[in-house]
């Protein structure tokens, strides 16, 4: 067994799955309050790493950096989740909240409206070039861990625990603070929840804002890790962060951290030990089989009907 | 009773998918044109289309093509024809509905592009058809396209029959590789070249390792981690050269030491990997004596080896259409005709310019070039 072969695909599968699991999160903490799948989380994602790329061209681009690295990826990261939180707001106000009490298909066609409306906004404002962060110009991608042939890049590294640092973050939010326990309420019963005084509006837009700036870190970490940047990419992360929550058990937040993870780790394994032409076919042939062994995914719960 | 309910049912469902097919073969039949003789096109306003991918993953190629196409009518058009330009993302759902649009406009009288040999398929069928319209490619290279399936197709650069002996021979006998690792990105363009480099290399005793990767793809650090310590070169037929830059990045991630070898559709200014070679259908005209004032009258920085030859595919349109008018009128069968006719002496390109009975470039070869720091290209091939 090549074992540095083996760590490196391990690397290369944390960093796909610590972005697809940050996207994960954001459909997965949706649906457990409002039982929504926000079909848009995709281009808010995309959203999130053009703002990082505009912080980029600001502070002089690529080439001509004018200010130190670790701070211009804070900036990137701050800008990004805070410009993607501030969409998912109003995604929310504008076209979710009026259709509350519409039969479910509604607030799910009005989510596909939305991800073509920011697709198409991107291509207007934007236009259909890709951008690059070119990220090597500014950090020097030889630097990080070498351990034989192993090499584990300082971006990567960087990566992975942003990643865990927000995941971390997240999980000390939901569970010890005062808003997590309103969460947690509201995503249980949300009657319930109104009718023991929590302002379930608030929970929902602070549940829109944090799973929002998610996505928007994880655009930020794309375009380091990748480069590209172009208006269409939320579509296939989109899918595949839905995919992870779906896996890791819809509603579950430690379950879409852990789909996002297994996906990512399942891409990089099937490439590296079976083939990479047909890596989407395997990797959705198990997903299909988990499912069908656990139809609620890894971590969720069966939905108990009262009769 | 319930049965015979659901019986009715099924019955009214399947009579009313029934009309609507009827109804739909007949609005078909309605708005097909009816076939006629070819129209003559006024020749006071006759048009060139131009299809090519002006924005999304190959716009740098796009966008250089447009604009040699544009100085080509500037220069030689004569103030009376008009360029119709027309973006396809290099994607040939875009190039079929654009071309569809190209076709239905009767001035137009020949066409400029699609860029990709996928694209080139894609059309062919509408260019076939009725008053069928010439169309000339600048940068299509996939083989069959001119096995003379599509009569009415051209190009101005050399095949893949040439390209893939030509990259073979350089990777075996000047860059000496024993091992070679090549991804193909799973495109009509893409696959048979790889095929092709990758019979050459076998035949002459190399180890090859084949992949596949989807286009759409921008994480390859995986298949990087697979390229072994004894690959020396690493060969990319990709069309799409910032994807060929983001694998070269981690690959250097990664600390593999192997050179990337680029197919025609890296050669532009997306990839700028130092030490990386690109294979081009085009010498550098900035290289060739006598285009200068050419390229001064261009204008405009240019980086790929893209531009100029589609430059060479508007002038030979244009030399067409203006044959054709002579007498006043033009179809575009008399377009065609006059295309297999031309003959460009000394052209930008270097050396005279003419097609063959099949559409192809007459004495075309490939050359292959190194990329230094700063985007610098130097021949050596």
């Amino acid at each position: 067994m090549d074992w540095d072969f083996f760590v490196q695909q391990l690397v290369n599968g944390l960093t796909l799955g610590s972005v697809y699991a940050l996207i994960a999160l954001g459909y997965t903490m949706i649906y457990g309050i409002l039982k929504l799948l926000n079909f848009a989380h995709g281009e808010v994602y995309m959203m999130g790493a053009f703002a990082g790329f505009g912080v980029l061209s600001i502070f002089g681009g690529a080439v001509g950096l004018t200010i130190n690295a670790l701070a211009l990826i804070v900036l990137m990261l701050a800008t990004a989740m805070l410009g993607s939180g501030l969409l998912g707001v109003a995604i929310e106000r504008f076209a979710y909240r009026p259709l509350r009490n519409a039969p479910r298909i509604a607030p799910l066609i009005s989510a596909l409206g939305v991800s073509f409306f920011l697709q198409s906004s991107a291509l207007l404002l934007f236009g259909a070039d890709f951008r690059s962060y070119e990220t090597y110009e500014y950090i020097d991608l030889a630097s990080g861990i070498h351990w034989g042939p192993l090499n584990i890049s300082v971006v990567r590294i960087t990566v992975i625990l942003t990643a865990v640092a927000l995941m971390l973050g997240l999980t000390l939010l939901v569970g010890r603070t005062r808003l997590g326990k309103a969460m947690r309420a509201t995503a249980f019963d949300r009657e319930a929840a109104a009718m023991q005084g929590i302002d379930v509006d608030r929970v929902i837009v602070s549940t829109f804002f944090i799973g929002s700036a998610l996505a928007g870190a994880a655009g930020v970490m794309v375009g380091l890790v990748f480069y590209k940047v172009y208006h269409l990419m939320g579509f296939i992360a989109g899918l595949k962060g839905f995919t992870a929550a779906v896996v890791g058990g819809i509603g579950s937040i430690p379950g879409a951290m852990l789909g996002g993870i297994l996906i990512g780790l399942a891409e990089a394994f099937i490439t590296g030990y079976v083939s990479s032409t047909f890596q989407d076919v395997f990797v959705f042939s198990i997903l299909i089989v988990l499912l069908l062994v656990r139809p609620s995914g890894l971590l969720g719960k069966a939905d108990i009907q009262k009769v | 009773m319930h049965g015979r309910k659901r019986n009715g049912a099924v019955a009214v469902a399947l009579l009313a998918i029934a009309s609507l097919v009827v109804a739909a073969s007949a609005i078909a039949r309605v708005d097909a044109p009816a076939a006629t003789a070819a129209p003559s096109a006024g020749c006071d306003s006759p048009k060139i289309g131009f299809q090519g991918p002006i924005t999304g993953d190959a716009a740098f190629i796009g966008k250089e093509q447009l604009g040699f196409a544009q100085y080509a009518i500037k220069k030689l058009g004569g103030g009376k024809i008009k360029l119709l330009q027309q973006d396809t993302q290099l994607d040939p759902a875009q190039a079929t509905t654009t071309g569809t649009k190209l076709h239905a406009d009767a001035s137009v009288l020949a066409v400029v592009g699609p860029a990709g040999s996928q694209e080139v398929l894609a059309v062919a069928p509408i260019y076939k058809k009725g008053q069928r319209l010439p169309f000339i490619s600048g940068s299509a290279t996939r083989t069959s396209l001119t096995s003379g399936a599509i009569p009415n197709f051209f190009r101005v650069v050399p095949n893949d029959s040439v390209q893939a002996p030509t990259t073979a021979k350089y990777i075996r006998q000047i860059l000496k590789a024993k091992e070679v690792f090549i991804v193909d990105d799973q495109t009509a363009y893409s696959r048979p070249l790889a095929n092709g480099v990758q019979a050459n290399l076998t035949a002459g005793g190399v180890k090859v390792t084949r992949n596949s990767v989807n286009q759409k793809v921008t994480d390859f650090s995986s298949l990087v981690s697979k390229i072994g310590d004894g690959v020396k070169v690493v060969y990319l037929p990709w069309q799409i050269a910032a994807n060929g830059q983001i694998f070269g990045q981690q690959m250097k991630e990664q600390g593999k030491n192997a050179v990337i070898v680029g197919s025609d559709g890296m050669d532009s200014g997306d990839f700028k990997l130092p030490g990386s070679y690109v294979v081009a259908f085009a010498p550098d005209i900035r290289a060739i004596k006598g285009n200068e004032a050419f390229i001064k009258g261009y204008g405009k920085k240019f980086v790929s080896n893209f531009g100029p030859p589609t430059y060479v595919a508007t002038q030979a349109a244009i030399a067409a259409i203006k044959k054709a008018c002579a007498d006043g009128n033009a179809t575009r069968a008399e377009v065609q005709k006059q295309l297999h006719t031309t003959f460009i002496p000394k052209s930008i390109l270097g050396g005279n310019f003419q097609f063959t009975a099949k559409g192809d470039v007459k004495g075309a070869k490939f050359y292959i070039f190194k990329l230094g720091s700063g985007g610098k290209k130097t021949l050596v091939g």
